[in-house]
């Protein structure tokens, strides 16, 4: 086996082919492959049909998010935020906000109504994620009916966005200090009615893929992850959940008031994609108890956002009337807010895992850095190291199990 | 590089991080770059097992101007319930990096995650890691000049001129004359109206 060669001259990443000598091959995987889940590309050798090495090219999908931040508003650069994790933007608008709201020193102040509803909507964000992972996951295996059922689910998820926030994908809804609006009238029958339908659909896509012989034959055994190569590949979320280390956010460092419910986290000990599978379909369960929770608390009405017209627009009504609330909305649309020197990491916990944002003011009206921890960058890193002596067939299973997201992967 | 739209600089040797309000997020240490792997190996025997993300940050008119930020979590490397992880702690570690050396030592011995994390820095601000076993560009192409993150870097590319609109008969050529082509707005109008009166339609509203 002869060392790949990485010069200048192949372009950087492809692998010296001409001067092997041995019975390996390099297959190039992607970056146009329906499997991959977005655009990756691994260059694969294999020998026979046993991977012996995986190089993970990414960055086809870079679009600069981080630099457009800086140069927005603090209240705009939400909105490119939300386009990272574009399958769960409703978690990257949270931490994102959550680490302005400390950098404010208005973290203690956000209503009550305002945490449940993020609570609610994060949760479900939950669930539409793992939806989309679970029936393109199923696809990748030849079981194409699941996927039907849970895009079903999704699409009725993505209904409630829609109709709090106004846009289906990035809704843009959770703001400075609270949520842009309440609750409009319809959402909670509505939510009703999805709580309603959960359980029997997820009892027939848990018939269809969970108990599948073909999908354990695939699954189980493949892509084994150990708690220290976890640890030290520094996996989040359902992947490190896999291999028996019961870390989330949620538990470890709650906030928008997670400490309030009950729930459990699924932990298996196998760390294979099967184990991953499982963890993933406990945790959307585990997601629908914080739901149903929450949803006994949304009757009680309240405020949905922090009232200081410093950060948070006045209500329109007030807009015609006062002087005050007038120039308070022009200012923070013209030039919005200003935050206070420092620097903050905030972590919460995304479908994906540990999903970070380390947020850098200089005191000025828009951010000086806005770095973030994409959980899936680091997840599907790991594909290196557990890649290697498996079949090139499994290397889709092994992808599927890490749900990489490709807008968080390149930003 | 010239840039139709420069980029807010504030050239100031501000330190945020130096001001920062009183925000229990993580325990913080500052090192120059030839104690970051004394400190880094320490931290990691001490418990911190996880590296969770390393980050770049430019502070241009400050020195030394950049910083690269590693976030570090005390995590235990077994099987452990959600009540043995507790809340575990954090350090952040600041490593302040000149613009003349920009490089600091590469950690990828000690935690493999580093690798992609490093390269990224590399990339978009220009940061060696002395050591790394494959340090070239992550998300931009591999012949891309300059380093996006950087604060100095334009926005958008350099200004170009403006390809001119082509003209259309209708619109441009009304009381300028008959162009070579003959087609003028009014020839077109009257072109219209044979072929409606040749196929009968509209025929009482034709002039």
């Amino acid at each position: 086996m002869s060392t790949p060669v990485l010069t200048e001259t192949t372009g950087g990443y492809a692998v010296d082919v001409i001067e092997r000598s041995d019975t390996s091959m390099v297959l190039s995987m992607g970056p146009q492959h329906p499997s991959t889940h977005g655009v990756l590309q691994i260059i694969t050798e294999i020998e026979g049909e046993i991977v012996t090495k995986a190089s993970p090219e990414i960055g086809y999908l870079h679009t600069g998010i981080e630099k457009s931040a800086e140069n927005l508003f603090w209240s705009q650069a939400s909105t490119v935020i939300e386009r990272m994790d574009y399958l769960s933007p409703l978690t990257n608008a949270l931490c994102y906000y959550l680490a302005v709201e400390k950098l404010l020193g208005i973290d203690n102040q956000i209503p009550l109504r305002a945490q449940r509803i993020r609570v609610l909507l994060s949760e479900l964000s939950r669930i539409a994620s793992h939806c989309v992972w679970l029936g393109t996951g199923g696809i990748d295996l030849g079981a194409l009916t699941g996927f039907f059922y849970c895009f079903d689910l999704r699409e009725r998820i993505l209904d409630l966005f829609e109709m709090s926030g106004g846009a289906r994908m990035h809704p843009n809804y959770i703001r400075v200090g609270g949520v842009g609006q309440d609750l409009p009238d319809g959402f909670l029958p509505k939510l009703d009615g999805l709580i309603a339908m959960y359980e029997p659909r997820m009892r027939d896509v848990r018939r269809l893929l969970q108990k599948n012989p073909i999908l354990q034959d695939r699954m189980i055994d493949v892509g084994i992850i150990s708690c220290e190569d976890a640890v030290a590949w520094s996996l989040t979320g359902p992947v490190l959940r896999a291999t028996g280390i019961a870390y989330d956010v949620r538990k470890a460092m709650p906030y928008s008031g997670y400490e309030r419910y009950e729930f459990d986290l699924p932990v298996r000990t196998e760390g294979d994609a099967y184990a991953r599978f499982l963890v993933r379909l406990d945790e959307m369960d585990e997601a629908m108890r914080i739901i149903r929770q929450v949803r006994k608390e949304l009757d009680e009405p309240g405020p949905w956002q922090i009232v200081d017209t410093k950060f948070a627009p006045p209500p329109k009504e007030t807009i015609a009337l006062s002087m005050e609330a007038l120039i308070h909305h022009f200012k923070l649309v013209s030039e919005s807010f200003r935050v206070p020197p420092g620097d903050v990491y905030q972590a919460v916990e995304g479908p994906r895992g540990e999903l970070g944002y380390y947020v850098v003011s200089n005191g000025d009206n828009r951010p000086w850095r806005v770095r973030t921890r994409p959980p899936s960058l680091y997840n599907l890193q790991v594909l290196k190291k557990i890649a290697i002596g498996e079949l090139i067939a499994d290397m889709v299973v092994m992808i599927g199990s890490l749900d990489p997201v490709f807008g968080e992967v390149d930003r | 590089m010239p840039s139709s739209q420069t980029p807010p600089v504030g050239a100031t040797a501000l330190d945020p991080t130096a001001i920062r309000p009183e925000i229990a997020d993580a325990r913080i240490v500052r090192v120059t770059p030839a104690e970051l792997r004394a400190t880094l190996e320490a931290l990691k025997a001490d418990g911190f097992a996880m590296l969770l993300d390393i980050g770049g940050v430019d502070y241009p008119g400050r020195a030394p101007r950049f910083d690269v930020v590693y976030h570090l979590l005390n995590l235990p490397v077994h099987v452990a319930s959600a009540a043995e992880i507790g809340t575990p702690a954090r350090t952040r570690v600041l490593c302040g990096v000149t613009e003349d050396a920009a490089s600091v030592p590469s950690v990828t011995d000690l935690w493999p995650s580093a690798d992609w994390a490093e390269r990224e820095i590399f990339d978009l601000y220009g940061i060696r890691f002395e050591g790394h076993p494959d340090l070239r560009r992550i998300q931009m192409p591999n012949d891309w000049e300059g380093y996006p993150l950087r604060k100095d870097y334009p926005l958008r590319g350099p200004a170009r001129e403006r390809t001119p609109r082509p003209s259309f008969a209708l619109k441009s050529n009304v009381g300028a004359g008959t162009p070579a082509s003959g087609r003028t707005a009014a020839a077109l109008q009257k072109q219209i109206a044979q072929a409606r009166a040749q196929d009968g339609v509209g025929k009482d509203t034709a002039p």
